[in-house]
């Protein structure tokens, strides 16, 4: 029976489909909002106002054809896509989407999970990498060094920037901090300044504009993607949206106070917290051109750096004062 | 160092109607005078041949049916023309031309040969133009 | 590492195919190399074949976005040779409907600008602006592209009240828009942060190597051939040729930003002086035996067509010198010292129209019948050489 209970989570909620189907969800929103900024009109015609258009993208990807270059280590080329969107589900089973008591608040929870969860969201860098270098192609072998040059930038404000809240509530746990945080909702303002570097630097993780230079399209065709066709590419895409959820789901655990009050309830928070976090993320991505990646690390030792050890800093205060 | 300069104008469109069309479900109509595609009016067409020999992409062929009844064939290949209206230009006829452009522009078909158009006709007769007022009168009647 | 990255013939950066040869130590360009010819279609061999009516519109199919300056030039060359003026309402209207040409070209090219930058939201801005003047060039000659206003003599179709004061609207909307990009745009760090002290290219080093158009006018070379050979028109209107300091891609912007208001001023004094009369007159269909050469301002910079006529209805040559080609050169100069990233935007920052620039130069030797085909650096080279050994000659006359 537990068994049994166990494959259904991993595999119908909160695994595999509705990782799946909410990252679609996702991505039509974040499309929409994108092209209303820019006053166009965004998907409007696969299904009700386009809403199925990222499934309709998805599933036209997987009947392409599926070309692996011939000089391409063909084993490393075609098991990376695979791997990471494993990287990205496991992931995204530790947020702590229902809440029915806070012993079992996600299906995946223990001390220390949020340093998991950071961990594993830093994997799908090097499989980008990988995968540019697997390509042997020039584009590739740039794009794929330049994903390694921002992660020597964003990486530390990232890690600094989330684990700060961590620390004012005093827990690893992501079910824990979320719980501390719904008791005592005031204290979520002295993380602002880290909210907003945590938005920054999951939108280099996320490789989204102003830092989207490993696929900058202009500039090296596809980058780490230009070989990837077909099924490989479609997983890639997916992979991606599903980082973007994962990503918004532990923002909003860790500074929104998470989600809870029951299945229904919760469920409904995490929805309304993570579209408000892509909300974001898509202002964001509108109103900022690309920069280059050396200036890109430049801004990140420059500003989001020295305001996530502020960030730090007001947490110790407040703990050795307040609390 | 003003960041995000335009953001004031990007949330107020979120706000505003999308400025793009739902193409083909809606359209815009076209102004008058639009360039589409070319047609004859083959009762006053006089076959003097200047919009063949004036269109640059060599979209208008005229050929003879019947020599003795003055029968004419004009064939209009639209998937040659580059709607330049060059050839209602070099019409000569007055009051009214015999080419003529209308609006037309959503003609796509699958297969070029789809795409001609052809009259058959008789010539008409050339009038004489009208005598301007308050001018000389002409050296000779022209001919028909 | 030394990489050897091809930019080209096919790649998203491009909208055209061209192949430029970069080599690569890391990010930093150490040496490029430019092939044209994948554009090439035969234009001027089959120019010799078509009537002089027919040639108005072959020649607007050289480029898509500056259709009429190809054609007008054109016309303003065999107008001469058939020594027909057109009237002066004409004149008017052929050069609004080339300010506003100017208009669309600017605005689109800060579109692409935008694009290249990664600012995609710039780009649809700036693009959603651009059908205000699509639409007024649409009401004016009945199509959006590819104008075909002009016809030896003087211009095809006439405005009337209600146009002209639909034109004015929209220029009004317009200048609007151009200010707000202007003063926002200009600010908005992540894209300027881009454009400033990219592609560098010293005032000297402009005039060595011909640079035409924003490129040359960023570097501070005040050439511009409305105001050098007002052609019977651009010395009736009042304008500024606008130049920027600061020799790179910030400076190409600010300058065709400045130019786009300096065409919103013509346009205006054109629609306000605009002259009663006839809009063309009569052409022969033959020009006597003579050769022209005619220049224009096209928004990239000074277009040149030279024309010969051998006293038949069709030209006995035509050669077009598009202002694209003469900024090759100091393309290839500028993306010797950039970074990888740099480059959609040096290339950009030209406006390169490519199509417009693809010629060939054949050789055929005179003695032995055998044909060689030229590069561009050869050409030059021996142009140099020529010109170190030919005595000076003073006070030429134009052949215009």
């Amino acid at each position: 029976m537990a068994a049994l209970k166990t494959i259904l989570y991993l595999v119908v909620f909160p695994g595999l489909l509705f990782l799946f189907l909410y990252s679609t969800f996702i991505e039509w929103f974040d499309r929409k909002v994108y092209a209303r900024l820019q006053n166009r009109m965004g998907p409007t015609h696969t299904g009700r106002s386009g809403l199925l258009q990222p499934i309709a993208d998805f599933v036209k990807l997987m009947a392409k054809e599926d070309i692996v270059p011939d000089q391409a280590d063909k084993t490393l080329f075609s098991s990376l896509p695979i791997i990471g969107l494993a990287v990205v589900i496991t992931a995204g089973l530790f947020l702590p989407v229902w809440h029915i008591d806070p012993a079992a608040a996600s299906m995946i929870s223990f001390p220390g999970d949020v340093i998991i969860l950071l961990y594993l969201l830093s994997l799908p860098t090097l499989i980008f990498f990988l995968a540019g270098w697997a390509s042997t192609n020039a584009f590739s072998i740039i794009g794929g060094t330049r994903v390694l040059t921002m992660l020597f930038g964003y990486e530390v404000p990232l890690f600094l920037a989330v684990l700060s809240p961590a620390l004012l509530a005093g827990s690893w746990r992501l079910a824990e901090i979320a719980a501390f945080y719904r008791a005592h909702p005031l204290l979520m303002l002295p993380n602002i300044l880290g909210f907003g570097v945590a938005l920054i630097a999951v939108q280099a993780k996320l490789e989204r504009t102003p830092f989207d230079i490993p696929h900058a399209e202009t500039e090296i065709v596809g980058g780490t993607f230009t070989e990837y066709s077909g099924k490989k590419l479609a997983f890639f895409r997916l992979m991606t949206d599903i980082e973007l959820v994962v990503s918004a789901g532990l923002i909003a655990t860790v500074f929104l106070g998470g989600f809870s009050g029951g299945i229904v309830l919760a469920f409904v928070q995490f929805v309304l917290k993570t579209l408000f976090v892509v909300f974001l993320l898509s202002v964001l991505r509108a109103v900022t051109g690309r920069i280059r990646v050396d200036q890109v690390v430049t801004f990140a030792w420059k500003w989001l750096a020295p305001l996530a050890v502020l960030q730090l800093l007001i947490v110790i205060l407040i703990k050795g004062f307040l609390l | 160092m003003k960041i995000a300069t335009f953001l004031p104008e990007l949330i107020r469109h979120l706000f505003k109607k999308p400025a793009t069309l739902d193409y083909p479900f809606k359209k815009i109509a076209v102004p008058a005078g639009f360039r589409g595609t070319p047609f004859l009016h083959p009762e006053i067409c006089i076959v003097c041949k200047a919009c063949e020999r004036d269109c640059p992409a060599e979209a208008i062929e005229i050929t003879s049916v019947n020599e003795a009844e003055k029968r004419f064939k004009m064939v209009i290949h639209n998937d040659r023309c580059i709607h330049c209206a060059q050839c209602v230009d070099s019409c000569p006829t007055t009051p009214v031309k015999a080419m003529e452009m209308d609006t037309l522009h959503e003609i796509a078909a699958f297969d070029r040969h789809d795409l001609k158009a052809e009259w058959v006709f008789t010539r008409a007769l050339p009038k004489k133009p009208a005598a301007p007022a308050g001018d000389k009168p002409e050296p000779s009647p022209a001919k028909s | 590492m030394k990489f050897n990255i091809p930019i080209g013939p096919q790649h998203p950066a491009l909208k055209e195919p061209i192949s430029i040869r970069l080599t690569v130590e890391g990010e930093v360009i150490r040496d490029a190399d430019l092939r044209l010819g994948y554009n090439h279609r035969g234009l001027e061999k089959l120019a010799e074949e078509k009537s002089w009516i027919q040639n108005i519109y072959l020649t607007e199919r050289i480029c898509g976005i500056c259709s009429h300056s190809h054609s007008t030039c054109f016309v303003q060359g065999v107008e001469k040779l058939m020594e027909i003026e057109p009237p002066r309402r004409g004149v008017y209207l052929r050069y609004l409907v080339s300010e506003l040409e100017r208009v669309h070209s600017h605005l689109l090219w800060l579109g692409v600008a935008g694009h290249e930058a990664g600012f995609d939201t710039f780009f649809m801005y700036t693009w959603r602006d651009r059908e205000v003047v699509m639409d007024l060039l649409e009401m004016i000659s009945g199509n959006r592209v590819h104008y075909a206003i002009n016809t030896l003599g003087g211009v095809r179709r006439d405005i009337d009240a209600a146009l002209r004061k639909k034109i004015l609207d929209g220029l009004a909307v317009l200048k609007a828009r151009s200010e707000y990009y202007f003063k926002i745009g200009a600010a908005e760090p992540t894209f300027v942060g881009r454009l400033a002290g990219v592609g560098r290219l010293t005032k000297q080093r402009a005039m060595d190597l011909c640079a035409v158009g924003p490129q040359a006018r960023a570097s501070g070379v005040a050439r511009d051939v409305r105001k050098d050979d007002p052609h019977d028109f651009y010395n009736e209107v009042d304008f500024d040729v606008a130049t920027a300091d600061t020799c790179d891609v910030l400076g190409r912007t600010v300058v065709r930003i400045k130019e786009l208001f300096e065409s919103y001023k013509i346009c205006e004094q054109i629609l306000a002086k605009l002259p009663a009369g006839p809009v063309a007159v009569k052409a022969p269909r033959r020009a006597k035996p003579n050769e022209v050469v005619s220049r224009y301002e096209a928004p990239r910079g000074e277009n040149i067509h030279y024309i010969i006529a051998n006293g038949s209805e069709k030209p006995e040559r035509l050669k077009v010198r598009a202002p694209t080609l003469g900024n090759y050169a100091s393309t290839i100069e500028i993306l010797r010292h950039g970074f990888i990233a740099d480059v959609p935007l040096i290339f950009a920052a030209i406006d390169p129209c490519i199509c417009c620039a693809e010629r060939t130069v054949d050789l055929i030797d005179a003695r032995s019948g055998e044909e060689r085909t030229l590069r561009f650096a050869d050409l030059r080279r021996m142009a140099n050489e020529r010109a170190r050994t030919l005595p000076l000659q003073r006070n030429v006359a134009w052949p215009l």
